[in-house]
């Protein structure tokens, strides 16, 4: 019960956090509804009924992403479908059918490559709608994990699966090391955890489900908080290049400092919920490659410097005087709210894993 | 109540009251937006020094032998467990005691030195984390608690070194130091998995059974641990980011690159040593790669022009030494040898601007002696080592390689993404 209170706030709290933190009043029943199929996500009894609410989620998701990206629309409305599909093998008994369908939405919706290219024209065009699929994603990893990671096929296909996932991610990672442009790098960096995603849930299939779980959250709060971080820079400044040094620490400090940190927490910070992640999801990938455990720890290193370099170029250098404010008070309850979940995930990750066994 | 029933609240004040106290100054900054004056932010800091010095004292007081402290698991998954246990015996206390002296005796040092400098709070709210750190890595039973520490004293250097990063120059050293740190620590990590797996726990009283491993799998186990020692070191080949690391202020520089975080890879290597003892391939390798850091970094040393850049070199051969010292199982001596090296250095380095100026008011300048000319083998290594074996220009060559990668990887992406929409269209 603890576990699914703790998926569906955060879920919830993430699928608000863009139109708290932009405040869009037009934007909230659509967001409203998102939240209570995301909490009916988290507590449904079985996996027709959560699948279900995911493919009434992403065809939402879908609604409110065709207006800025047509791919974004497209791949999320796939993503429903395959929800669906997902909802009516179960109902049907066909299990395998439900499995392979909610592992190609959550490949969809993780942007894991080669699905990726719906999700990543999100984290650019609609960086707010990308936050909250990522959000809605969460309870339909746990639908994933407690109701479909025992299938005879979901063992089978795991080493499979998690050597596509640590190849996601590896290639992602090392391409973010030549990101010229902020978004470059948020898109890159979705990738790569779409990647560590992949290899989480396959791990599930050999009953590593805390690992999942995990790196869900690390998705979704330290990935979507960065994609939280990113709007509201851009939004302050326009396009922002990572080519010569930004400067901007002096005039947004609380915007660098929450960049550093989320960014951070997504490598493996200690003590935050990422380093729990990281380090469930290695001991996963032992068992099953140790290639993809070589592969996963070169990603993080890889994406580790990407991301400084990042940092250091938006933040770092002669100062540049800016007339716009820093972060306003509403978003700074959300990024500060983000930060925390986090850090208490990080220093006492039991209150996950204890709703696991 | 002994001292013994003392030792679980020694250890955990000495290990947390500086981070504490850094994570609330610097909560209230945040909460407040107010910054407070500097002599409370560093006199908080420094009476949390004080406290974790004195709770080690303690510790060291009221232990007799080896003792482990367990705080029960941090992760717990069936046969999974990641323990939060501290161990205190010889090689901890000394590392415990020496890095809170030090770092003590720098924070009182640098209340007078940083007085007015921008960002003197923050350095001070590094100084607390840096501290937790290092005592969490001294104390450490099992080696995800120490990587914790580890991870925390790599953050603090990489912040230390673009302190000013008004600069281009810090800016970069403090991202080469952190791309260093970042690849070695990827054995760290490797070394941590691989331990679970082999050995069942990666606690140290674990180690030992290392023994029992076929050799190639002890050789590789140990071989990761002196990878990650070796980048934290600043050993031959990853020697290039030391040098430029002491952009950041002086008093951190003595920290961090006299003191204690360049031994705290060897002091890595003192805990891990019943895996180092097992595999005659890690000790030898450790030797060489100690000796020619020696030899490397002697060379530099006489042909450096500046203060700062000859003490960091001088710094790397020493540590050279000690690191073959430790693979070739002298252990003890390499403790000893650690602990004079690092008081040694740090006074060095705290002197170092003083020294500077003093030469300029005394213009010792005007009597540097002409060197004498030399030829044949002898030119030759002075060239080698005036240009430091154009290390960086290996590794940079390298680093690009990784870049041309990346790129080509995106330009696949982005065709990839082309061929779903038309161009101009709405995407």
């Amino acid at each position: 019960m603890m576990l699914s209170v703790w998926v569906a706030a955060t879920s919830a709290a993430m699928i608000l956090a863009p139109t708290l933190s932009a405040r869009k009043r037009t934007e909230v029943p659509r967001v409203l509804a998102l939240a209570f199929l995301a909490v009916g996500m988290a507590v449904a009894p079985d996996a027709r009924v959560g699948l279900a609410l995911a493919a009434a989620a992403a065809a939402l998701h879908a609604v409110g992403a065709w207006s800025t990206s047509r791919i974004g629309g497209i791949a999320l409305g796939l993503a429903a479908g395959a929800s669906a599909v997902a909802a009516v093998g179960a109902a049907l008994g066909r299990v395998e059918v439900a499995f392979i369908a909610s592992i190609v939405t959550i490949c969809l919706r993780a942007a894991v490559a080669p699905l990726h290219v719906g999700a990543a024209e999100l984290c650019e065009r609609a960086p707010g709608e990308q936050v909250r699929q990522l959000a809605s994603l969460l309870p339909l990893v746990l639908v994933h994990v407690r109701f479909l990671a025992d299938v005879p096929l979901a063992q089978e296909a795991a080493r499979g699966l998690f050597l596509l996932g640590a190849v996601a991610s590896l290639l992602p990672a090392v391409a973010a090391l030549a990101q010229r442009e902020l978004k470059g790098l948020y898109r890159m960096t979705t990738m790569m955890h779409g990647g560590y995603l992949l290899c989480a849930v396959a791990a599930a299939g050999r009953g590593h489900d805390a690992a999942s779980v995990f790196a869900a959250l690390t998705l979704v709060l330290a990935v979507g908080g960065l994609g939280l971080v990113v709007t509201a820079l851009e939004a302050r400044c326009g396009s922002v290049s990572l080519e010569g040094r930004g400067g901007r620490v002096r005039s947004f400090p609380h915007l660098a400092g929450a960049f550093a940190v989320l960014g951070a927490a997504g490598v493996g910070l200690p003590a935050t919920a990422g380093f729990v992640a990281d380090d469930l999801l290695l001991h996963a990938a032992w068992e099953e490659s140790v290639v993809a455990t070589a592969a996963l720890i070169v990603a993080s290193v890889a994406l580790a410097i990407a991301m400084l370099r990042g940092y250091a170029r938006v933040f770092l250098g002669p100062p540049v005087h800016s007339v716009a404010p820093d972060l306003l008070l509403r978003e700074r309850v959300v990024v500060v709210g983000v930060i925390l979940v986090l850090l208490l995930l990080g220093i006492s990750p039991r209150w996950i894993i204890e709703g696991l066994i | 109540m002994n001292f013994q029933d003392l030792l679980p609240y020694s250890v955990l004040v000495t290990v947390a009251a500086p981070g504490v106290c850094a994570v609330l100054l610097g909560l209230f900054t945040l909460l407040t937006g107010r910054t407070p004056q500097e002599r409370t932010s560093s006199g908080l800091i420094r009476v949390s020094l004080l406290l974790s010095f004195v709770s080690g004292g303690v510790t060291a007081f009221g232990s007799t032998g080896r003792h482990e402290v367990d705080f029960g698991p941090w992760i717990h998954i069936g046969g999974y467990e990641v323990p939060i246990v501290f161990v205190i015996d010889t090689v901890s206390l000394v590392f415990s005691l020496l890095a809170a002296a030090i770092t003590g005796l720098v924070a009182r040092f640098s209340a007078t030195y940083m007085h007015k400098e921008r960002g003197f709070l923050r350095f001070f709210v590094l100084l607390g984390v840096f501290a937790t750190g290092t005592q969490m890595a001294s104390y450490a039973g099992a080696l995800d608690l120490m990587f914790l520490g580890w991870e925390l004293v790599g953050i603090c250097s990489m912040l230390f070194i673009g302190f000013f990063h008004e600069r281009q120059e810090p800016v970069r050293s403090s991202l080469r130091a952190f791309a260093t740190y970042r690849v070695c620590d990827a054995g760290f990590l490797f070394a941590i998995v691989v331990t679970h797996e082999l050995l069942g726990s990666t606690r140290l009283s674990a180690l030992p059974a290392a023994a029992a491993l076929p050799s190639l799998q002890a050789a590789t186990l140990a071989l990761l641990f002196l990878l990650a020692a070796v980048g934290k070191s600043a050993q031959l080949p990853f020697s290039g980011w030391l040098p430029r690391a002491l952009e950041g202020p002086t008093p951190s520089s003595a920290l961090f690159y006299g003191g204690v975080s360049i031994h705290l890879g060897l002091f890595l290597l003192l805990r891990v040593w019943p895996v180092m003892e097992v595999s005659p391939v890690a000790k030898g390798v450790g030797v060489a790669i100690g000796c020619m850091t020696a030899l490397y970094a002697s060379a530099v040393t006489r042909t450096c022009s500046d203060a700062k850049g000859s003490l960091a070199h001088a710094t790397l051969a020493q540590v050279g030494l000690i690191l073959a010292e430790i693979s070739a199982g002298l252990t003890a001596l390499a403790l000893v040898h650690l602990v004079g090296h690092a008081l040694l250095r740090v006074w060095q380095y705290l002197r170092a601007p003083n020294m500077i100026h003093d030469a300029h008011r005394t213009n010792l300048t005007s009597e540097i002696r002409e060197e004498p000319a030399v030829d044949g083998l002898a030119q030759r290594l002075y060239a080698r080592a005036l240009f430091r074996l154009r290390l960086d220009e290996h590794i940079d060559r390298a680093a690009a390689l990784v870049v041309v990668a990346g790129r080509a990887l995106d330009l696949a992406d982005r065709k990839l993404r082309g061929l779903f929409t038309a161009p101009g269209a709405n995407r």
